[in-house]
């Protein structure tokens, strides 16, 4: 009886032990999550690069000023496991819409998280914000 | 049923080991019995296969990696929490550095590890590496040796099955490793490490004295549980114990990850530090 209940106690603990590792750098070194963003615009360039990925989109604001933005993203290897084509899924000229979040030097540089193509359809394109640098409780106990 | 009670007697037995010395239990599901563990002709588990680690969901890549955690596909919100990287899960305790070297640990998440090795493209290292979620790696295994390849960073690792290490070992990023059986645990004890990588964690460097014992159980079919053991007396007040596992990703095929065509990170690292950004966190 001891036993089964320790088994039990086991598998429920269990989840909380998933510790999958994002590389290849901490989003919090390079971005901002206090500086989420909403984009939408003309994708101009998109490069399927190792550590990352990057997408550059013409985004025009109110006064119909274009900036270009740089968004980072996941490896060709991740991108395709979660659901990418390349030079399909998304292509110089697609309109997309895309949240993610500002890098720390304030340029037009994101990191990019979700992207929602013309016929309503998402994908992720970089992992969640604040993975990889820490997290909210450091390895070692703060005194 | 008989199967049920095989299954769950040699998980246990398997993390017999390291219970003993941890302070925290280990976490760990009841092992199944869906399925059988593979054996080898001459009887020892097969752990011939593609597997992705730090996780406990089965299925194949797809199948589990649903959520919209870190390398999901967003499928499934009800997925379970995939937690990232170098975070801390939860219940688990302080890594056990020695004060001097807690503060250096701390500096590194303080500067939200802007000083990561990885970003330099270099190997994770070990345990890091074997615990990485978003690239799979893939065990090889053969009578006289046991080859590990992994996805991330193009590293492997050859593994023969021996007692002893080389005598002129050259300090490493994967260090030495020599495997041998105990009962249906296989048991790879490593050394001759540079000090170059982190163990589990944002900053969590070490010495060129540490000496880590990997036990690799498959309970079943899908699951291998991972325990590692760290020692380094340089740096640790006494040894360090983690409990993860590597999930079978049946279909799964390596490919290739080529870090350094195109990494940005040290230049604009550099930028940063020299315009004094902020990392203070919200």
């Amino acid at each position: 009886m001891k036993l089964r209940s320790g088994l039990w106690r086991l598998a429920v603990a269990l989840p909380l032990l998933t510790v999958p590792l994002w590389a290849h750098h901490s989003f919090g070194a390079e971005y901002d999550a206090n500086k989420p963003l909403t984009l939408t615009g003309v994708i101009t360039k998109v490069e399927w690069t190792n550590p990352h990925s990057y997408f550059y989109m013409d985004v025009k604001d109110d006064k119909g000023n274009v900036a270009n933005w740089k968004f980072e993203g996941y490896p060709p290897s991740v991108l395709v496991r979660t659901g990418w084509k390349k030079d399909v899924t998304m292509k110089p000229g697609d309109a997309v819409k895309v949240f993610g979040w500002q890098a720390r030097d304030g340029t037009n540089w994101a990191h990019s998280r979700e992207v929602t193509f013309a016929d309503g359809k998402k994908l992720f394109f970089g992992p969640p914000s604040g993975t990889g640098d820490g997290g909210n409780t450091p390895a070692v106990e703060v005194k | 049923m008989r199967g049920v009670a095989t299954a769950a007697i040699l998980a246990i037995v398997g993390l017999s080991g390291s219970m003993s010395a941890q302070t925290s239990p280990p976490t760990r599901a009841k092992t199944s019995g869906k399925s059988a563990v593979p054996r080898t002709r001459e009887g020892k588990p097969d752990l011939t296969g593609v597997w992705q680690g730090g996780t406990t969901i089965r299925g194949s890549w797809e199948e589990a990696n649903t959520g919209t955690g870190v390398g999901g596909t967003g499928k499934d919100a009800s997925a379970p929490v995939v937690l990232s990287s170098n975070d801390r899960p939860a219940g688990r305790e302080g890594a056990p550095y020695q004060p001097w070297a807690a503060r250096k640990v701390l500096e590194s998440y303080n500067k939200r590890g802007i000083d990561d090795p990885a970003a330099l493209c270099l190997p994770l290292g070990l345990p890091r590496l074997p615990m990485l979620g978003l690239f799979p790696q893939q065990i090889v295994q053969t009578p006289t040796q046991i080859v590990i390849l992994y996805e991330y960073m193009s590293v492997f690792r050859v593994i023969p099955f021996r007692t002893t290490h080389p005598d002129d070992l050259l300090p490493s990023y994967m260090g030495n490793s020599v495997a041998h059986w105990e009962g249906d645990t296989l048991v790879v004890d490593v050394t001759g490490f540079n000090d170059k990588t982190w163990l589990s964690g944002t900053g969590t460097f070490h010495s060129d004295s540490l000496h880590i014992v990997e036990r690799y159980t498959r309970v079943d079919k899908d699951q291998i549980n991972y325990d590692v053991t760290m020692e380094d007396p340089k740096v640790l007040t006494k040894p360090w114990i983690i409990h993860s596992n590597l999930m079978l990703r049946e279909g799964t095929h390596l490919q290739e990850y080529v870090c350094p065509e195109n990494n940005l990170d040290p230049g604009y690292y550099e930028k940063l530090l020299k315009e004094g950004v902020n990392f203070t966190r919200p």
